[in-house]
């Protein structure tokens, strides 16, 4: 089948209606992955609230400031997940029947990171209920946008890294690394202070590292202003690692037959 | 005119456990001739399911060359992919959706539109016996419902050539035989049938012509009755009453011809000349020299005979443990 754009949009989206079932059938296995960010949110928010009075912080909200982490945590559980339950699905034999499809492969990556992009829309909102509850302020509708479109890049981007992952070791065995490979390259960033107010060489980690600029172009209108200045270097790391991602799952798929 | 299925020194190889190569498949030629049963027969871990997995383009060969349906395995992947239907040894379905759901998908994965995919999945729930369970989730399936299922899955473009690996193992003599059923009436419609068991029964009942592997190479191929000629002549099994007549019984009848290993202690086997089926002359001699017969059989060539010709062993019982070439594919 040699389809064109439009059709292989429709066969994707076909996947990512068949990849949000779990999400409606089996709520309660999506729970950790939705509940998550928020407790760190609001954990984070508790312990360390009163962090802004040091210098560096410019006197902003505290929760402000860690609220928006709480949108890349979603980005990287989410697709950290999906890449677990495409690693179900070549366990008991379903990806198999994918493969036999005459879809386009690129069309079975599009599929599974395309309902990544929208399942990543629960933790979103239950983070901005969240914060509503703990006091956050309205923060305008282009900052909620770039919040949230930057979420679902992000789960696109972690969840064909995941399902790279799934397709390599072709088991459930893999998910510590799927989930904690992410999880670790956001820690090393500018997630609870400023980079300024970091050690030396965690500074020098997050100065290198793709999601320290993420989580500024996210942050950025939370804390402040949006502007070109912080926007621009957010979606260049977010393209960058959904290029890199992106390559890897595909690569990972053409190989599931050597 | 070439074969719908032509595989020409086909081989896989796997990493075994010393770290050497492990051949599953080992130069396999074949030709399945358009609208044939090939039955593929093999006990577990014989390398039948690492060659179909080959012949649908889900693994790469090590060497050797297919083609399905006209199109190279390896250059036209998506071309066989197209033009051919599969059922895999294990049902590849999704507990979370519902018979329905699964047969809308595949069909939109297959090009069609929402209307016609959901008419074409209504047609095959029908076609399979399982209207009724259309609407409930797969993972409250039996087993026979779940091959069924995706038996519906495999046909939802219609293909010309069906690979069925193993699709009855597991499952009960009725869901067995609607199965065998099914592919009866495919093939009468013209569906050519590539069907892998490790039942004997099943590939003589089904297949125009069968094709034997053992360790990776096909030992035996032809039609069943081919085969079996092959094997020899019948063999004549009788079962004495007393054992004390059984030296005598013995004495007798290995005047007549050769004896084979018996299967039990109070009971000869004797292979009969090819095209001789008179049992007669041996009753009369048995009953002349007073011995008693509980019974007395005449035993046609079977394909585990076939098995045995070419191996040197019986054909292994299921449940065997499966070799290491296969347990490599399994993982």
């Amino acid at each position: 089948m040699n389809a064109g754009i439009a059709e292989q949009l429709r066969l994707a989206w076909v996947l990512v209606r068949r990849g949000l079932n779990e999400v409606l059938r089996v709520p309660g296995a999506s729970i950790p992955g939705v509940v998550a960010p928020t407790i760190y949110m609001l954990g984070g928010y508790s312990v360390f609230g009163r962090l802004n009075l040091l210098p560096g912080f410019s006197g902003d909200d505290y929760l402000a400031w860690i609220l928006p982490t709480a949108f890349i945590q979603a980005g990287v559980f989410t697709g950290a997940a999906t890449g677990v339950n495409l690693a179900r699905d070549i366990e008991n034999g379903w990806f198999d029947r994918m493969l036999l499809a005459p879809a386009p492969r690129r069309v079975l990556v599009a599929g599974v990171a395309g309902s990544a992009s929208i399942r990543v829309l629960l933790p979103c909102v239950l983070i901005l209920v969240s914060g509503w509850l703990a006091g956050i302020g309205w923060p305008g509708a282009g900052t909620l946008a770039i919040s949230i479109a930057l979420a679902a890049l992000l789960a696109a981007a972690m969840a064909c890294w995941a399902c790279g992952l799934a397709m390599k070791f072709k088991s459930q065995d893999a998910a510590p690394l799927m989930q904690t490979s992410g999880f670790i390259a956001f820690q090393l960033t500018a997630i609870f202070a400023p980079i300024a107010l970091l050690a030396p060489w965690m500074r020098a980690i997050a100065q290198v590292n793709p999601f320290t600029y993420l989580l500024d172009a996210v942050r950025q209108g939370w804390i402040g202003e949006i502007s070109w200045h912080d926007t621009w270097p957010g979606l260049l790391a977010i393209a960058g690692m959904l290029a890199l991602a992106w390559w890897f799952a595909i690569s990972r798929i053409r190989r599931m037959d050597a | 005119m070439a074969g719908i299925i032509e595989v020409s020194a086909l081989e896989r190889s796997f990493k075994g456990p010393d770290g050497a190569p492990l051949a599953a498949v080992d130069g396999v030629d074949l030709r399945v001739e358009d609208g044939e049963v090939y039955g593929f027969l093999g006990p577990n871990g014989a390398g039948k399911t690492t060659l179909v997995r080959m012949l649908v383009t889900l693994l790469r060969p090590t060497a050797g060359s297919a083609r399905v349906a006209g199109h190279d395995i390896v250059r036209e992947a998506a071309a066989v992919r197209s033009a051919i239907g599969v059922t895999l040894q294990d049902a590849a379905l999704d507990p979370l959706m519902t018979g329905f759901e699964l047969l809308s998908l595949q069909a939109s994965l297959h090009g069609l539109r929402k209307r016609a995919a959901a008419d074409k999945a209504e047609e095959l729930l029908e076609r399979v016996d399982l209207t009724f369970a259309g609407p409930q989730r797969v993972g409250t399936y039996s087993g026979g419902m779940r091959r069924r299922l995706d038996l519906a899955m495999s046909l939802i473009h219609e293909p010309g050539v069906l690979f069925l690996d193993e699709p009855t193992t597991g499952l009960d003599p009725i869901s067995r035989k609607v199965l065998w059923d099914e592919v009866r009436r495919l093939n009468a419609a013209g569906t050519t049938v590539f069907l892998t068991t490790q039942y004997l029964e099943e590939a003589d009942e089904l297949a125009d012509r069968v094709g034997i592997i053992a360790r990776g190479k096909i030992v035996a191929e032809g039609t069943p009755a081919e085969l079996k000629a092959q094997a020899g002549a019948s063999k004549l099994e009788v079962t004495i009453h007393d054992p004390d007549q059984l030296a005598t019984a013995r004495e007798l009848l290995s005047a007549r011809r050769s004896l084979l290993a018996p299967r039990s202690g109070v009971s000869l086997c004797l292979r009969l000349e090819p095209g001789e089926s008179a049992l007669a002359p041996y009753v009369v001699a048995l009953d002349q020299a007073g011995v008693t017969v509980d019974r007395i059989d005449l035993v046609e060539p079977s394909l585990d005979d076939v098995f045995l010709m070419q191996t040197g062993h019986h054909f292994p019982s299921d449940g065997d443990e499966p070799a290491a070439a296969d347990a490599a594919v399994a993982e």
